[in-house]
């Protein structure tokens, strides 16, 4: 049964994961209680009793050993900063974290597709290089850079989108373009590569022998061929997603997992880390199964 | 292939509806005057009796009313919801009279119950207070005389608690919201007496706030509203840097702090926009140097540091001269501040060098760096990320290589890890600083047993005064003593004090009265307006 020993896999890397992060964050310089009452007045006994409290006192691996309970439990624990439970506090971010994704998914597909074909099909000389460009662009440019940018020319200059929050569609479309502008990029790449490849091949100058009509050689043999790996460049692009995630929230000020880690790993908040470091995990491994499983539909090859 | 078009086409139709949309809102009537505030941290938790961030003060101070407050300009205690307070002989107990007639957001009385209730839970150990129960020192607990009248008793002498009072951790709550809410979800339904009410809180999102229209018994320096009052306010966190500017120059937000200081400088030129740099009392960016390690256990050499950084190099180029120059522990704007400290070790190279030369130190081996024994003149400094500390560093470590010193930067990433960077003791600076009003704050950094003792200084002398200092009731006794300490601390060069912090606020020119209180981060939204005309 593949479809029992990849959710299996999955479940071992989620594992492996989870511990790497556990390990990480124990290995991070400073006490995250020690800096937390750092301003307050509070004395070492304080501090002390307040780790006790907690249970940051006890050895590694009895922590670990109650890290890992909780998880078979569905429990993440709670915030050391907050007192709020984890997967409250990830259940609330999830919503815009999910929306931003998915919109610059979306984004990503529609534009890498687009780039990546104008990048490849030949004829097209002036679309082609503006598209070569794009990418290019796309690819050596933080998406800090960029977002900046959209921000002064959107917001401040032309005044036609809000820069900051979530809720409205409006608030979403900056940040999902610029995202997904950025995750494009690296779909385009793959796409206009493969395309270019998939049209010096064996196949296609069989095609052509043949005689068929260019427009029949491109639309059933070239791109059929050339965009088989679409799939996997987009499941693996959800990392950058994810990560871009994390950037993209801070500048256009938005909710979010990404901002969730950010704070909670500059105050050492452990078990909010533990929690956002694991749902990511999980949503990746998840992401790529399902690529995986969609490809051996798509292409006859992978089940040979 | 016509899927690229297709959705590209459907992209641009979605970004032309969205376009429409905020522009048909944007010039409709005002039904109320609203703004959006600019916060620039999200703090972990937003409840002032358990959170310490400065942050959630701002929308939250005036969200609650505290037993006493401090005057924004003379800083002297004046009444809050206690009319009248006395302190027996012994500096023990605290006697306050309440006002009558306040009533929380919720309609619950306030009364001397109330109060008990908030200190019960503030010093409640499963509240886990972060701020609030330490700032009561050594409180050990109250005594409800009558409905109206209710003591604190201490278990010695602490000329501070007033200050803790007056602040925003100590802030009043209503106890039937203790009662309605678990611990973690009052901070979602936070229920005071002040001139604003929370309304809403989606964390990492906004934060409401709505005038309450029953306020009448605020302190002596809240304004009567009028029509122009704005009465709603939205707050917006902006953490990262670069999107501060950016949202006050579109007018998505009308109020922002903590403006990087060269974006400050930009927008000094927008007719739209004005700059509101205020001062926030406590310590100022200073380097505390240890005396515990060579080579700055000498204090020539500690003397010859203060003398060689040029400060006023780095309030230009790093403060773009939005920060004043520091010259003792305690920033200008702070209680008990001694002048005596202006222009100590003002920027002199040739004293710095002469120093150095006298305690032995020659550039020997002609390397360009000062040597003694064969070794280098060579100084370590913990850099935390924060504060423009880094850039400050950078440049203290090039004046100080041209007087011939080597200067080490070790940067760390997080207060934890700069807490155990300097446990390990191998640094001779390190750059920290607080914020308070009441200069009891040096205790935590320069008594022989403060946890803070950073500059592992011990002088019996210091001891006295900063213990006497804060046992002391009698205003010009504290402070004589202060001052004798801060310049104490100067003489022997315990620190580098650098600048003053400057909280450095945009404001839009459509808004007026914006002012802050006596600890310099809280805005008096309540006297906040639109400008009229």
């Amino acid at each position: 049964m593949p479809l029992v020993r990849r959710i299996l896999w999955a479940a071992i890397v989620v594992w492996l994961t989870a511990t790497a992060a556990f390990i990480a964050l124990r290995l991070l310089p400073g006490d995250a209680i020690a800096a937390q009452l750092m301003d307050s007045g509070a004395d070492a006994a304080a501090i002390q009793a307040r780790r006790d409290a907690l249970g940051l006192n006890d050895p590694w691996t009895v922590q670990y050993i109650r890290f890992l309970a909780g998880l078979l439990r569905g429990d993440l624990g709670e915030s050391l900063n907050s007192g709020q439970s984890v997967s409250e506090l990830i259940a609330f971010n999830l919503g815009p974290t999910i929306t931003l994704a998915g919109a610059a998914l979306a984004v990503a597909i529609g534009l890498g597709l687009g780039l990546g074909l104008a990048a490849a099909l030949p004829g097209w000389r002036i679309v082609g290089g503006a598209a070569r460009f794009a990418i290019s662009l796309g690819l050596s440019t933080p998406i800090y850079w960029t977002g900046t940018l959209a921000i002064y020319v959107f917001t401040v200059q032309l005044a036609l989108l809000p820069s900051g929050g979530a809720g409205r569609l409006s608030q979403l479309i900056l940040p999902a373009a610029v995202l997904g502008f950025h995750t494009a990029t690296g779909v385009a790449r793959v796409v206009q590569h493969s395309v270019q490849s998939a049209a010096g091949a064996d196949f296609v100058r069989v095609a052509r022998a043949k005689g068929l009509p260019e427009r029949h050689v491109w639309l059933r043999h070239v791109l059929r061929a050339g965009l088989l790996p679409v799939t996997t460049v987009i499941a693996l692009q959800a990392g950058f997603l994810l990560s871009g995630v994390v950037i993209t929230e801070a500048l256009f000020v938005r909710p979010g997992l990404g901002r969730l880690l950010l704070d909670a790993t500059l105050r050492q908040d452990y078990p909010v880390v533990q929690g956002v470091v694991m749902l990511t995990a999980v949503m990746y491994v998840a992401v790529n199964t399902v690529a995986d499983l969609l490809n051996r539909l798509l292409d006859p090859r992978v089940r040979v | 292939m016509p899927l690229a078009p297709v959705r590209w086409g459907f992209l641009v139709l979605v970004m032309l509806l969205a376009a429409c949309a905020p522009s048909s809102n944007a010039q409709g009537p005002v039904v109320r005057n609203r703004i959006v505030y600019g916060l620039t941290l999200m703090p972990s938790g937003f409840d002032p009796h358990i959170h310490s961030s400065s942050e959630l003060g701002i929308p939250l101070r005036q969200v609650y009313d505290t037993l006493v407050y401090r005057d924004p300009t003379t800083g002297d205690f004046v009444p809050g919801l206690a009319t009248e307070w006395t302190v027996s002989e012994d500096g023990l107990t605290y006697t306050f009279t309440l006002r009558q007639g306040v009533r929380f957001h919720d309609g619950t009385t306030f009364n001397a119950q109330s109060v008990a209730s908030n200190l019960e839970r503030i010093t409640d150990p499963a509240t886990a207070s972060q701020r609030a129960a330490f700032l009561l020192g050594p409180y050990l607990n109250h005594r409800i005389v009558d409905e109206y009248t209710i003591q604190i008793v201490l278990s010695e002498p602490y000329s501070p608690l007033l200050d803790a009072l007056s602040q925003v951790y100590l802030g009043m709550a209503s106890p039937t919201a203790f009662g309605q809410y678990s611990l973690n979800r009052y901070q979602f339904h936070q229920i005071g007496t002040g001139p604003f009410m929370l309304v809403d809180y989606v964390p990492g999102d906004h934060l409401t706030l709505r005038r309450n229209p029953d306020y009448a018994w605020g302190p002596p320096f809240y304004t009567e509203p009028n029509e122009r009052s704005v009465d709603e306010i939205e707050f917006r966190f902006y953490e990262d840097e670069a999107s501060r500017s950016l949202a006050i120059e579109s007018g998505e937000a009308q109020v922002m702090g903590e403006l990087p200081p060269i974006d400050a400088r930009v927008l000094t030129g927008n007719a739209d926009i004005r700059i509101n740099p205020v001062a926030v009392p406590g310590q100022p960016l200073q380097f505390i140097i240890n005396t515990a390690r060579y080579p700055t256990d000498n204090l020539a050499v500690r003397r010859a540091l203060l003398y060689g950084a040029n400060r006023n190099a780095i309030a230009d180029t790093v403060f773009q001269r939005f920060s004043p120059i520091a010259w003792g522990p305690l920033s200008a704007n702070t209680l008990y501040y001694n002048r005596e400290v202006i222009n100590a070790y003002a920027n002199d190279t040739g004293q710095a060098l002469a120093l150095l030369n006298q305690a032995g130190y020659a550039d020997n081996d002609n390397n360009g760096y000062l040597d003694f024994a064969g070794v280098d003149l060579t100084i370590d400094v913990i850099v935390p990320p924060w504060g423009k500390i880094p850039e400050v560093a950078q440049l203290l470590q090039d004046q100080w290589r041209t007087l011939g010193i080597r200067v080490n930067l070790k940067p760390v990433p997080t207060r934890g890890a700069l807490l155990e960077e300097v446990e390990k003791g191998e640094y001779n600076l390190v750059a920290y600083y607080s914020f308070g009003v009441d200069p009891a704050l040096l205790d935590e950094y320069f008594m022989s047993n403060a946890p803070f003792n950073w500059s592992n200084y011990s002088n019996p002398d210091l001891d006295m005064l900063l213990t006497e200092a804060r046992r002391q009731l009698d205003p010009n006794a504290r402070r004589d003593l202060y001052a004798q300490a801060q310049r104490l601390i100067m003489e022997e060069a315990l620190i580098l004090p650098v600048r003053d912090y400057v909280n450095l606020n945009a404001v839009s020119a459509s808004l007026s009265e914006l002012a802050f209180d006596a600890y310099g981060w809280y805005p008096l939204l309540n006297n906040l307006q639109v400008a009229g005309g």
